[in-house]
């Protein structure tokens, strides 16, 4: 929907919850996106029901019949190895009955057997045995229309595992677009390849899960939310900066920032932090990166840090060590999230150590920064129910208007503008459509 | 060379240093807290997937050396700790307590409840201590201090901005 008013071009989205006012270069959301029964069923819908989705990684499931169950858009799933070595996804619901079939978390597991009726299903999914068979008709096509359901599509870039609940989406390398890359130059990190390791963070927010992306390609918190950790770099002897930083929009909703002044990198570039013993270390992989990929390459991989956001649920941060983040959103207030440790398989002992106790030491519930984003969603999730119903002017929107005049002269977008946080939204608005049922207040131009 | 001989512990004195170090996490006496540890110790609370693995074999919800246990309790002093200004209100229960003596040192486990409050909202976190304890002429000192939690993931807000 398109206003032309006496100040000029503002276009309210498709839905009406996006405001951007090209006159007055400001950029608004309206709050009801993060509170809406409706908006949650509607991205349900039309986002999760309608797009690829990071399941997981392949590292996970190493073994033939290795499996891991996890919730994905709602629905549980069983990622598994089958003994034919193929990773496939199945619903964890019985086709007899739908009783979740398998009930443990992980394991290694040549057959799953729900233990309602003792239907057994091989790790590829075949229905392999009902007891009583000899009571139905035509047993051979009744048994084999009785697999487990696997999900409509499944494809892997760079061992990251990705699935989708409609068969209707593009190619998965079609949809990751620009984003695969970055995926790769995270993979091209070590010449004897990249592992997920055992020890998922598993934790729960009470915030919509569109306030953690947003926080994650949002350059303007960093320095005030983690004040303490940007004074913790500094006593190292590393100082942050914020300068010469950039956020991009990757196509099909995926954005990342490229960080240069937020921290070292394990491997890539020396801090006080990581001790002299890592400095030769360091020096000597680079080199070693520099011959196996080519300097320039070597050097795209190795000088920036990157925060990745793969629509809709994958964050990826290549920072001072690497971490996979997924976030399942389980209603307009919650979402669950969990996130993995990604390392070089072939690093020796005390540098994995020291990946780990770094990476710790910023990201998930009880490190000295994570949590301060999480009071962050928090915070956002329980302020804007003062707004709520507030129809004068634009009281019940959110504003990410920072840096749209520099976006509307076309220059590049600093990681401290809100740029990748607009052209989530912008994807957002336009994946979603107009919201049956919603209840927003109009935006109200001029105000 | 004959072995060091030690003071028994006994379960009165691992209580007692349990109880004590309690109250001065509840009452957020957080110096006094870190004046428990030897220096060079350690604080490790492993995710809730643990199978056992060291310092480098995977995941964990705080991995801290001495130095960062440092930055972790000045950190929570500051203001700008945004997580936990204003504090969240604890409550902890420690019992079960268990003395595994060997060398010059000394095993404690023990199991805890710990209650918190904040945002009017309520968390309960279930867990078991492990806890490598020096024997000094100070008294007992943390030389690596675990907290294993029970749960199978960290339910909605229950986040560990406090010391678990």
């Amino acid at each position: 929907m398109t206003q032309t008013m006496a100040e000029g071009l503002v276009e309210t989205g498709h839905g009406g919850l996006i405001a951007q006012d090209w006159n007055a270069l400001t950029f608004r959301v309206n709050r009801e996106a993060y509170r809406s029964a409706e908006v949650f069923q509607a991205e349900r819908d039309r986002i999760w029901n309608n797009s690829w989705l990071y399941l997981g990684h392949e590292t996970e499931i190493p073994k033939n019949h290795d499996y891991k169950v996890r919730t994905l858009g709602g629905k549980p799933l069983i990622f598994v190895r089958g003994g034919d070595g193929v990773v496939r996804a199945f619903l964890n619901s019985c086709p007899h009955r739908g009783t979740v079939v398998c009930r443990d978390e992980a394991g290694n597991a040549r057959n799953f057997q729900c233990f309602y009726h003792a239907w057994t299903f091989n790790s590829s999914g075949k229905l392999s045995a009902l007891p009583g068979d000899d009571a139905y008709a035509e047993l051979d096509r009744f048994k084999g229309s009785m697999d487990l359901r696997p999900v409509a599509k499944l494809d892997i870039h760079e061992g990251f595992v990705f699935v989708s609940f409609s068969p209707d989406v593009p190619p998965l390398l079609e949809h990751l677009g620009d984003a695969a890359d970055v995926l790769s130059m995270a993979a091209e990190q070590s010449a004897t390849g990249m592992t997920t390791l055992p020890g998922i963070q598993r934790y729960g927010v009470k915030g919509n899960w569109k306030l953690a992306v947003e926080n994650a390609m949002d350059g303007y918190h960093f320095s005030p939310t983690h004040n303490t950790f940007v004074g913790y770099l500094r006593e190292t002897g590393f100082p942050v900066t914020d300068d010469d930083q950039y956020a991009y929009d990757l196509g099909n909703g995926h954005s990342m920032l490229v960080l240069t002044g937020h921290n070292g990198r394990l491997g890539m570039i020396w801090e006080p932090r990581f001790g002299e013993a890592e400095k030769e270390r360091t020096r000597l992989n680079r080199e070693a990166m520099a011959a196996r990929l080519g300097q320039e390459r070597a050097d795209t991989i190795g000088d920036a840090s990157r925060i990745l956001f793969v629509w809709p649920n994958l964050l990826f941060f290549d920072l001072e060590a690497l971490t996979i983040r997924q976030l399942e959103p389980v209603a307009p207030g919650r979402t669950d999230v969990r996130a993995w440790q990604y390392v070089p398989t072939d690093e020796d002992e005390d540098v994995r150590a020291m990946r780990l106790k770094t990476m710790t030491s910023f990201v998930g519930p009880g490190g000295l920064a994570t949590p301060d984003d999480i009071e962050a969603y928090e915070a956002v999730q329980r302020g804007i129910e003062a707004s709520k119903g507030d129809a004068r002017g634009f009281n019940d929107w959110s504003d990410m208007s920072r840096g749209m005049e520099r976006e509307a002269k076309g220059e590049k977008g600093r990681s401290i503008d809100e740029g990748a946080m607009r052209s989530f939204w912008r994807h957002w608005d336009q994946a979603l459509g107009a919201v049956p049922g919603l209840k927003a207040t109009t935006y109200e131009s001029g105000c | 060379m004959s072995a060091p001989t030690l003071t028994p512990v006994t379960r009165a004195d691992a209580e007692d240093f349990l109880y004590a170090e309690a109250a001065l996490l509840d009452e957020w006496q957080l110096d006094s807290w870190l004046a428990l540890f030897e220096v060079g110790g350690t604080f490790e609370v492993p995710t809730t997937d643990y199978k056992g693995w060291d310092r480098t074999g995977g995941g964990f919800f705080v991995l801290d050396d001495w130095d960062l246990l440092n930055a972790r309790v000045k950190r929570l002093k500051s203001r700008k700790a945004h997580a936990e200004n204003p504090h969240s209100r604890t409550h902890r229960m420690v019992s079960n307590v268990r003395v595994e003596q060997a060398g010059d040192g000394v095993t404690v486990k023990a199991n805890f409840v710990i209650n918190r409050f904040r945002d009017l909202t309520h968390h309960t976190y279930v867990g078991r201590y492990v806890h490598d304890l020096a024997v000094t002429a100070e008294g007992l000192k943390f030389r690596h201090r675990r907290a294993y939690l029970e749960h199978e993931l960290l339910e909605h807000g229950a986040r560990l901005s406090f010391i678990l």
